[in-house]
């Protein structure tokens, strides 16, 4: 049992790939099913990297390690495709590419497209 | 009348502390010939980022935020609240307030006991400080550690030792070594810009809103947040204490300073809760969202009593606590403002609860647990009464959804928080606080102020 995880939020294209990757059994659905998302578990030593790394990341009262960049959290939905894994070792794969996400950090901090609603 | 009403308490000290003058020329004549200061943000230790700015203090004493307290610290009152948590006049009180000036400055300026110096704000003079004492702090990091307290001496909450990772920690390691002690006084009143405009309410006039509104009990909430659903539950279902029936009203008081990179910015924290009202989830008549000013702590237990303290002068008969209270990391117990409240911290200088000490607290605190999602209920439920395994909400979690630009669900995020978020976001391009944000923040602040 991991001790942290982190939320990967699932739109239909991330859907279809999460499902595709064999994991579409580790899918949640969560408020009542409004939204979907997969967990990745963290160890204790991961999440301590992760919150080295990324000054503005925290965990919160669910465990769950929040605010890190945007660009992380695209990257990671990657690693977990790419590796079929909902373990650290996606997380592991993402740190190794911290220099390269920080950059994207600095630049989304800049500027992120807001949503246009109505 | 029943014997279970609860009348309004008085300030914290049985009286407001008032320290502004609004005439122009009594003004005038009270700054002529005296030496000024420039008001400088205090800046980090390490990286020189502004962590504090000291006019955000003297607003909130002299409008009486933090009465009785009047003014900058002596040394003996600084000692005394570090050893006791009390003021030199017995009157409880949890962190030292000091007005700290570089030795370079004060060599400088030349003044000493019994001068007065005018404070500029912005390059216009906003208030004067009367020298009663000059002192020195000796050692930065000792005061900062014994502000927040350590894990050997504060055992009942402390659990890891204070360091830079701790914002309010940095404030007080980062302060000035001279302190020139002494009571403020406002000779020009700042002008707040929208949208703060519309949420100040100093103590005296929120206790004058609060009669116009026929509200005998009103319940604070705290805030530094954009509300979510759970933060409206929790507001809604708070309320229902109160005496012979539900509180009469709901104040929310953000608390507006400093930010941190990944906060939402304060403009959106107001204007979100103010959209739980506009859109009914808390009927207008009932919920005034309200701002204090003040650079956050974080000092979890040690906050709380502020907290107190503040919605105590403002009116208010009780105070939602809840967990990890004005907290950052995992310093403190997740639970030691809701310790305090019920049973004390005697290393605090508390055996007995704020409000069951001498010269404590009226204000009732209301210790909450969370609200969260039950599928099952198909509602957001109560920690303690609901027995189906629910989905909790973080506020971090929400700001994840955001960030990816993903709308929350409206059973999360009320559709008109949501909307006032994105409002700020196309303001600042970015939907929380970035460095940018932090940066002109500090520059402009909150105010401008006319000629004097």
């Amino acid at each position: 049992m991991a001790d942290y995880f982190i939320d990967v939020l699932l739109d239909e294209g991330r859907l279809k790939a999460i499902q595709e990757a064999g994991l579409g059994d580790q899918i949640k659905y969560r408020f009542a099913g409004e939204l979907k998302l997969v967990e990745v578990h963290v160890s204790e030593d991961t999440k301590n990297k992760v919150l080295q790394e990324f000054d503005t990341a925290r965990t919160d009262s669910r465990n769950a390690i929040t605010d890190v960049p945007v660009a992380f959290l695209r990257e990671l939905y990657h690693q977990v495709v790419a590796k079929k894994s909902l373990g650290d070792d996606a997380v592991l794969a993402v740190l190794e590419k911290s220099a390269e996400i920080k950059d994207l950090a600095a630049k989304e901090s800049e500027f992120l497209p807001a949503p246009e609603i109505d | 009348m029943s014997r279970f009403l609860i009348k309004r308490p008085l300030p914290h000290g049985g009286r407001l502390v008032e320290r502004v003058v609004r005439d122009p020329e009594r003004a005038k004549k009270m700054i002529k010939g005296c030496p000024t200061y420039d008001i400088k943000p205090t800046l980090h230790y390490e990286s020189e980022v502004p962590v504090r700015n000291v006019y955000r203090e003297i607003m909130s004493i002299c409008y009486g935020f933090f009465s009785p307290v009047e003014g900058s610290m002596s040394q003996a009152e600084v000692e005394r609240i570090l050893k006791e948590r009390r003021l030199l006049n017995e009157w409880i009180f949890p962190y030292p307030l000091v007005f700290d000036i570089s030795k370079e400055d004060f060599k400088k300026l030349g003044v000493g006991s019994g001068d007065r110096l005018v404070l500029n704000l912005k390059g216009k003079p906003f208030a004067i400080l009367d020298i009663e004492e000059v002192w020195e702090i000796s050692d930065t990091e000792e005061l900062a550690d014994k502000t927040f307290g350590t894990p050997e001496d504060n055992p009942e909450v402390v659990r890891e030792k204070f360091n830079k990772k701790h914002p309010g920690w940095v404030i007080y390691k980062s302060l000035n070594p001279i302190v020139l002690a002494g009571k403020y006084t406002i000779i020009n009143e700042p002008i707040f810009r929208p949208p703060f405009d519309r949420f100040w309410y100093p103590p005296r006039k929120a206790r004058e809103e609060f009669d116009k509104r026929g509200w005998r009990t009103v319940i604070n909430h705290q805030t530094r947040n954009v509300p979510h659903v759970g933060h409206e539950f929790l507001m809604k279902n708070a309320a229902f204490t109160g005496d012979l029936e539900p509180c009469h009203g709901i104040l929310v008081n953000a608390i507006i300073g400093v930010k941190r990179r990944g906060d939402y910015p304060d403009e959106a924290i107001v204007e979100g809760h103010e959209a739980v009202n506009t859109g009914g989830y808390i009927k207008n008549s009932r919920h005034l969202p309200t701002i204090c000013l003040w650079d956050m702590r974080y000092g979890n237990p040690l906050e709380s009593l502020l907290h107190g303290i503040i919605r105590q002068n403002m009116g208010c008969t009780h105070h939602m606590f809840g967990r990890d209270h004005a907290a950052v990391g995992e310093y403190y117990d997740k639970w030691s403002t809701q310790i305090l409240w019920n049973e004390g911290i005697p290393s605090f200088g508390f055996p007995a609860p704020p409000t069951d000490v001498p010269y404590g607290l009226e204000i009732r605190p209301q210790n909450m647990r969370e609200f969260s999602f039950c599928p099952t209920c198909k509602e957001m439920a109560y920690s303690e009464t609901c027995g189906h395994e629910r989905e909790k909400l973080s506020g971090s979690f929400l700001r994840g959804m955001v960030a990816q630009g993903v709308q929350p669900p409206s059973i999360i995020m009320r559709p008109e928080v949501f909307k006032v978020v994105v409002k700020w976001w196309k303001h600042f391009n970015y939907p929380f606080c970035n460095e940018k944000y932090v940066i002109n923040k500090e520059k402009e602040l909150e105010v401008d102020l006319k000629d004097l």
